[in-house]
């Protein structure tokens, strides 16, 4: 067994639990901070995969995901935060705007 | 450094106060910080400290100190679907990595010879990527003024 | 003579646009825009103009040898390889019957103008009436079998029409549903016969089918012809009233007289006669189906001269009388004596039609009144009627000068010697039913027109004798049932249809016989004589001594009864309980509205899915990836 699928190993374990946690956590910012996670995973198979082909295509990716997630959790949290407000209360259970 | 990744991801699923949970967070992305450095990329590494931990992580634990956001005593820490959930996790753990372990190495195309540099990198960016460079400007943008659409509304909202 | 191109088209559609006009303008329809003396005058003027043509027609066919006219009118259809042509054919058997169709017809059509001056729907009648010959003519002209049938199917359509004429009476509604039910049954068999006979020849002209089974053309059919043969015979025991399809003509005289005259004595009756004539080329060589059309014949001939013997209705005795005359035509018929039965389709036509309009004469004269027990007593009151319905009477017993003498002779005379299947046994039945025919017959005459008068007073006050316009065709039917039989119909067909050789022994006996069929018509006239003659204990005495089979009699053998119980109340119970619970409601009702209800439960169902809950998204997500992967696995 040798780095690589070591790698790639520990990167789907991280997605995996990254998206267990979405289904199990009820408040709103653990559910975020899983969603990080899921991004760290996917990071991290990337730059295995760009290192050893020595690929700057990976790289780039990597950078993507990078500019990409701060983006998203600059605007999620206070989007997130506007919510709880709203409901007083930070349990995703209670929101069933979605229904039908 | 791998276990001390996962072992903190997993924990991050267990705590119940946000703030261990962003704790544990960052526990996970500075340990995945330490295997890019061993794997040779030290950019990305440094990018992955300075960007996601400073940046990213900083932001959060800001949230949830400045807002106080606590988790009242009697809420309930996990949702509905716990047991499917772990039930599909399993059988998604199994899948991939069997998909992945089946082969072995020997399916794959053969590494290459030299090592990963900065300089390579920052060549290959800027010329060939170079589209990619000029829409994640195009992106920032956008989000900044989402970033100021969503202050106004949380002004109109506030009164 | 003049020869015109299309004659015989004409022949037919001159009554058809007597239909039309009348059907049109003299009917609340038009809004009755012709009176009752132009309805008249359209509807005997269209069929005496082709009764004229028919005459035409028969001289043109003389002059060229009888070899017969072939007009075609159009092309009907062609389906794949085959056609369908409407053509008309006229040879010596066509000209006898258009001409009595068309002869009779006529003058039956001006007595209607007598009998139904008062009846407020005059102008529906006669244009009924041209209805009926245009497809009476379609039947005797038409060449395909095709076209036969078109006019087979559209006499008894006019048959039901004129039966249920005066349809506010229910009961009369239900005669003619009768009629058409029970001919609808025969014509199963004659369908199934004609998909036969298409099969074996490629074509429905019934002179090249004649041809084909007779050998000339060349080839040899590949279907029994005995089987076609009875396919076709049930067709006509529909049609002409034999066992087991007759119970519809006693029911039909609800209908105006004139009807029963017309369409129930002299022509649509006798449609059935003229098909196995036609197809004589068939029946020739079917022995067994001709063994079966003697025997049905000789038996329904016997059967209705029974039930004859009782009734009471002055119609009813004809109607039965009508039975048993057709029965003594498919006798003839079964012994392959074919222009004989012709003859006898003749001669039955004039004495018949003018016997029922003496009876409508009568009903006419007597305020309504059918029931001969309540008649007697009209001889010098109603002279003309009596003289015509005697001659007519003493033509169907046989009485020896008068024209049933000579065709009731003939079938007697081939039923015991014709080498195709005559035997001493079917002459004895019929002997014995001639003798009753003629005992029933005088019974009729003497019960309605002699004796002391047993009518009630109020309608005895208003007896009066028919108009000219009745009592007129009636001196010219009678007329014609006296000599009618001095023209030897057989003879002049039998080179179209010959006779059938007699067999050698009993050819001596043709003496013998006929000095036994002038016995038994005048001991028939004796017996009614002596029966009726006298006081009315005779009768009464007679009657109560054979108590039960006069109760048999009178309930005409309980056959309607028969026919309720076996066939229509099953036919009923299964409609309603099998088809219209079982398959109507509960299977089709129930499929419906079972695939409604489970489009809405199922609808119910996935609409669960959507719940809003963000974990459960999550956790199809997962799913989904699970899914994926194991699905690429699967596929390389």
């Amino acid at each position: 067994m040798d780095r690589t699928q070591l790698l790639l190993g520990l990167s789907i374990a991280l997605f995996a639990l990254g998206l267990l946690g979405l289904i199990i956590r009820r408040n709103a910012l653990v559910m975020l901070m899983c969603m990080e996670l899921m991004l760290n995973g996917v990071n991290l198979s990337l730059v295995t995969f760009s290192e050893r082909y020595a690929d700057a295509g990976g790289a780039v990716l990597v950078f993507l995901v990078f500019i990409v997630a701060t983006a998203e959790i600059a605007l999620a949290i206070p989007i997130v935060l506007l919510l709880v407000r709203h409901t007083r209360s930070m349990d995703i259970g209670r929101y069933t705007d979605l229904k039908g | 450094m791998g276990v001390l990744a996962l072992g903190s991801a997993a924990l991050m699923l267990v705590l119940r106060q946000p703030m261990r949970v962003a704790l544990a967070l960052i526990t996970t992305m500075m340990a995945l910080g330490g295997i890019y450095g061993l794997l040779g990329v030290h950019f990305i590494a440094a990018f992955q400290v300075l960007i996601y931990v400073g940046a990213v992580m900083v932001f959060i634990v800001y949230v949830i100190m400045l807002m106080e956001l606590r988790e009242a005593e009697g809420n309930r820490r996990f949702s509905g679907w716990r047991v499917p959930g772990l039930v599909v996790f399993a059988l998604l753990v199994l899948v991939l990595v069997v998909s992945v372990w089946s082969g072995g190495t020997g399916s794959l195309p053969p590494a290459a010879s030299a090592p990963f540099s900065l300089t390579q990198f920052s060549a290959e960016f800027l010329s060939r990527y170079w589209l990619v460079f000029e829409l994640t400007s195009v992106f920032l943008v956008a989000a900044i003024v989402a970033a100021l659409a969503v202050i106004k509304v949380s002004r109109r909202v506030d009164g | 003579m003049i020869s015109l191109p299309h004659t015989l088209a004409a022949i037919v559609l001159l009554p058809l646009m007597g239909f039309l006009l009348n059907g049109v303008f003299a009917t609340a329809l038009g809004g009755h825009r012709f009176g009752n003396r132009l309805a008249a005058i359209v509807g005997c003027g269209f069929p005496i103009a082709a009764f004229v043509l028919t005459v035409n027609a028969l001289l043109t066919l003389q002059a060229g040898g009888y070899a017969p006219l072939i007009e075609p009118l159009y092309r009907w259809a062609t389906i794949g390889d085959s056609t369908f042509d409407v053509t008309f054919y006229f040879d010596r058997l066509s000209a006898i019957m258009t001409l009595v169709v068309t002869g009779v017809g006529s003058v039956i059509h001006v007595y209607s103008t007598g009998y139904m001056h008062d009846d407020k729907s005059h102008g529906r009648f006669f244009a009924y009436l041209n209805l009926f010959l245009f497809f009476m003519l379609l039947l005797v002209l038409g060449r395909s079998m095709l076209v036969l049938f078109v006019g087979w199917e559209g006499v008894g359509l006019a048959s039901y029409l004129l039966i249920g004429f005066w349809f506010d009476d229910l009961a009369n509604a239900r005669a003619g549903k009768k009629a058409f039910v029970t001919n609808r049954i025969g014509d199963a068999g004659f369908l199934l016969g004609m998909f036969l006979l298409y099969r074996a020849c490629g074509t429905l002209d019934m002179d090249t089918i004649n041809a084909v089974f007779m050998g000339l053309a060349g080839s040899v059919p590949v279907v029994s012809a005995s089987l076609v043969g009875l396919l076709l015979f049930i067709g006509a025991t529909g049609k002409s009233a034999q066992i087991p399809l007759f119970v519809w003509l006693p029911d039909a005289m609800a209908g105006p007289t004139p009807v029963s005259a017309l369409i129930h004595a002299a022509t649509m009756v006798t449609a059935g006669v003229y098909l196995v004539v036609r197809m004589s080329g068939i029946y020739m060589h079917a022995p067994e189906a001709s063994q079966v059309m003697a025997i049905v014949g000789v038996a329904t001939a016997f059967l209705a001269a029974t039930i004859a013997l009782v009734q009471t209705d002055i119609k009813k005795v004809l109607a039965y009388s009508t039975v048993s005359q057709l029965g003594f035509m498919f006798l003839a018929l079964g012994v392959g004596a074919y222009g004989v039965a012709i003859f006898h389709v003749v001669t039955h036509a004039f004495f018949k039609a003018c016997l029922f309009l003496g009876a409508g004469s009568v009903i006419h004269a007597l305020g309504g009144e059918q029931d001969i027990r309540k008649m007697g007593g009209l001889r010098t009151r109603i002279p003309i009627t009596f003289w015509t319905f005697v001659i007519a009477t003493a033509a169907i017993a046989g009485i020896p000068g008068l024209a049933g003498f000579f065709s009731k002779d003939e079938i007697l005379w081939y039923a015991f010697a014709s080498s195709r299947g005559g035997s001493p046994w079917l002459w004895g039945v019929a002997a014995v039913t001639a003798l009753m025919t003629a005992f029933y017959m005088f019974r009729l005459l003497w019960l309605t027109f002699l004796g002391p008068s047993r009518m009630d007073h109020a309608v005895e006050h208003h007896v009066h004798e028919s108009p000219l316009s009745m009592t007129g065709v009636l001196m010219l039917l009678a007329l014609l049932s006296a000599v009618g039989g001095y023209f030897s119909i057989p003879h002049f067909l039998e080179a179209q249809v010959p006779l059938p050789a007699i067999v050698a022994e009993r050819e001596h006996y043709e003496r013998t016989l006929l000095v036994v069929s002038i016995v038994l018509a005048f001991s028939g006239l004796a017996l009614a004589a002596l029966m009726f003659g006298g006081s009315a204990e005779r009768p009464e005495r007679v009657k109560r001594a054979l108590l039960p089979l006069h109760r048999l009699l009178s309930a005409k053998f309980y056959v309607d009864e028969l026919y309720e119980r076996l066939l229509a109340r099953p036919l009923v119970w299964m409609s309603e309980q099998v088809l219209l619970r079982g398959s109507d409601r509960f299977m089709l009702d129930g499929m419906l509205n079972g695939m409604a209800a489970l489009a809405l439960r199922s609808a119910g169902l996935l609409g669960r899915l959507q719940t809003g809950s963000l974990h459960l998204y999550s956790l199809f997500v997962m799913a989904g990836i699970v899914g994926a992967l194991v699905w690429s696995w699967r596929h390389g």
